[in-house]
């Protein structure tokens, strides 16, 4: 009868800390803010009103945007699987030939195609998982590269889509301060959409068996979770938002060639803002992306050359690795010091 | 049937370069578990070293290698010292160290550029632009020259390891790194010498792809696949293993090569890596990794 008893009360110790790492723990207090924030970005364009040109900074923010979703994305896979790819511009690129492509070919826009843009990514990348999550660690790491390299030869020597010259896409018309406005729009709405992903993501089922891959992979498949799975899913999740970003980020440039995408500056970006901000946190990328983004433009404003600009990011990455391996929000959160403003958690 | 004599030819004496580019890779990994993305960025270094002494003093590239070793050598201690050192308790170590070598890798590229900018840079001794003729077959000496001392650089390299007591001492390391440690093998020393020796490989393979191939700073990409393609298929970690892989590939690629043009001849790489992972992810000789 005690037995029993006892029973019981372990059984319901672990289902509420069960549901206190998985369920929608909130203490509340920050999402009005966040709410504020967002409500000051999406007025932000309205400063063209004034009359100054405020291209610039618009710009910076959009491109910011871009990251923080390509970053949230790629935390899906390398935070919460803890599976670290180097080659996740692939997934850009593919997004940005489709609706390049597209647009080119029939003209349709690619505010309307990035959803499909990002979709074909997911197929690929659920494809490319399929094959190479058979393997983990180290052997992972080096078959994204390999994964970057076959996509930068096919690419620059697939006619159709130009080779290594690539296409123009027609240019949409409009009075020049108003020309950065709906790309600003639609990369600010991929952007929350993916922090919102991750978010729910985070405190799901699903999130819970990421996390569980990420600590010990062979404990987390004998306690029945469907290991394969869960990381092919992560996998073309992550793979969506990269993709959407490639599809507007193409028709932003006015031209779509491998060497805006597949440069490996670029998937260097998205592991170094992870890493700064913090892996496996909501918050962290956004907080990598900001930081890298002024670091990166600090960087040109004063020296110019895009080569110091990537000797700067190498060293970065070097000190953020060996003295905050937990970036930001992790090392804050560690010493319980994390502003309730970025615990997104 | 000249044709394919040929190419088994070019193949194989490439296999030999691509060979000695490997051989440190594997035997850092070996060692330490590191997976050094870094790699190639070291050989472009070594490249530069070469270049640079033959275009000033006009010293050859082949007599220039030993400075390139030790420059290279040296360079290695440093960043061993100064990075990888303190991660050996890191919890995470595999992960870590990958993404510490691929910070290194993204440095030096943009040191390199600022230092030298990206134009493309060959060194031309008389040789590179020589060939022998054997019969109807033909051989560039320059590639010849590289093949020869990359095969003797790494016969001198297993018999320092097979017969030297700090060969015993790497060896016995690369095998069971605790019990070598329990048996009185200085682990500390053995992993910093050997991350030395593995990047003045490096070092010393730039010196002689200096004439073979054009080089420029952000190169080093191509080649991290391909060099990880040779050492995944012999096994990691084993240094026969990145012998054989380099000639199976180098041989292979010779042919896609003059078959369906250059381009895919690089592709015969990336694919046999995702093959090779896919089919036996341990390589030909090598144990299951982690």
């Amino acid at each position: 009868m005690n037995q029993r008893q006892n029973f019981d009360s372990v059984l319901a110790e672990r289902e509420a800390y069960n549901a206190a790492l998985a369920g929608a723990r909130r203490r509340g207090g920050s999402r009005p803010a966040l709410l504020a924030v967002l409500v000051v970005l999406a007025l932000f364009p309205l400063v063209q009103l004034t009359g100054a040109n405020w291209n610039y900074p618009l710009h910076l923010m959009l491109y910011s945007f871009m990251y923080i979703a390509m970053t949230s994305g790629w935390n899906i896979l390398g935070g919460f699987a803890g599976y670290i790819s180097i080659g996740h511009n692939v997934f850009f690129c593919i997004g940005g030939y489709v609706s390049g492509m597209l647009l080119a070919s029939y003209g349709i826009s690619s505010f309307l195609t990035a959803p499909l843009a990002g979709a074909v990514a997911t197929a690929v990348g659920f494809c490319v998982g399929f094959i190479t999550l058979r393997v983990r660690g180290p052997a992972f790491i080096i078959s994204s590269i390999a994964l970057l390299m076959v996509a930068r030869i096919l690419f620059d020597n697939w006619d159709f889509v130009g080779g290594s010259n690539g296409v123009s896409l027609p240019r949409m018309e409009l009075p020049v301060q108003y020309v950065k406005i709906p790309y600003y729009y639609a990369m600010l709405v991929i952007a929350v959409a993916s922090l919102v992903a991750s978010y729910a993501i985070r405190h799901s089922k699903f999130g819970l068996g990421l996390r569980a891959i990420s600590q010990d992979e062979i404990k987390a498949e004998s306690a029945g979770i469907d290991t394969r799975f869960y990381k092919i899913l992560a996998f073309a999740i992550s793979a969506f938002f990269v993709g959407m970003a490639g599809a507007i980020w193409g028709e932003y440039m006015t031209y779509i060639r491998p060497n805006i995408f597949l440069i490996i500056l670029v998937a260097a970006n998205m592991v170094l803002m992870c890493i700064l901000g913090g892996k496996g946190t909501v918050a962290g990328p956004v907080v990598g992306t900001v930081l890298l983004v002024a670091f990166n433009e600090f960087f040109v404003s004063q020296f110019g050359a895009s080569q110091i600009n990537i000797l700067g990011t190498g060293i970065v990455m070097i000190l953020a690795l060996m003295f905050f391996p937990n970036g930001i929000v992790g090392t804050l959160r560690r010493m319980g010091k994390l502003p309730r403003i970025l615990d997104w958690d | 049937m000249t044709d394919i004599l040929q190419i088994l030819l070019i193949g194989a004496v490439l296999g030999g370069v691509y060979a000695l580019m490997a051989s440190g890779l594997t035997l850092i990994f070996g060692v330490m578990k590191i997976i050094n993305l870094a790699h190639p960025i070291f050989i472009i270094i070594g490249a530069y070293v070469s270049y640079w002494l033959f275009t000033l003093v006009g010293l050859d590239p082949i007599l220039s290698m030993p400075i390139a070793m030790i420059v290279l050598f040296c360079l290695g201690i440093v960043v061993y010292k100064l990075i990888f050192e303190r991660e050996a308790a890191s919890a995470r170590y595999s992960e870590m160290t990958v993404l510490l070598t691929f910070a290194v890798a993204l440095s030096f590229d943009g040191l390199l550029g600022v230092l030298f900018g990206n134009t493309q840079r060959i060194t031309s001794p008389s040789y590179a632009v020589e060939a022998i003729l054997l019969g109807d077959l033909f051989l560039p000496k320059g590639q010849f020259y590289a093949g020869l001392v990359s095969i003797a650089l790494i016969v001198a390299l297993a018999a320092f390891l097979k017969f030297t007591r700090f060969g015993y001492a790497i060896r016995a390391t690369t095998q069971n790194r605790d019990a070598a440690q329990l048996l009185g093998v200085n682990v500390g020393l053995v992993s910093t010498v050997t991350f030395g020796i593995g990047i003045a490989l490096a070092g010393a393979s730039g010196a002689l792809i200096s004439f073979i191939f054009s080089f420029f700073p952000a190169r080093h990409w191509e080649w991290i696949a391909l060099l990880m393609s040779l050492i995944v298929l012999g096994g990691m970690g084993r240094l026969m293993g990145a012998v054989v892989g380099a000639f199976l590939l180098a041989i292979v690629s010779a042919f896609v090569g003059s078959y369906f043009g250059s381009t895919w001849s690089m592709m015969t790489f990336y694919l046999a890596l995702f093959l090779i992972l896919l089919v036996r992810p341990q390589g030909l000789f090598g144990e299951k990794m982690e």
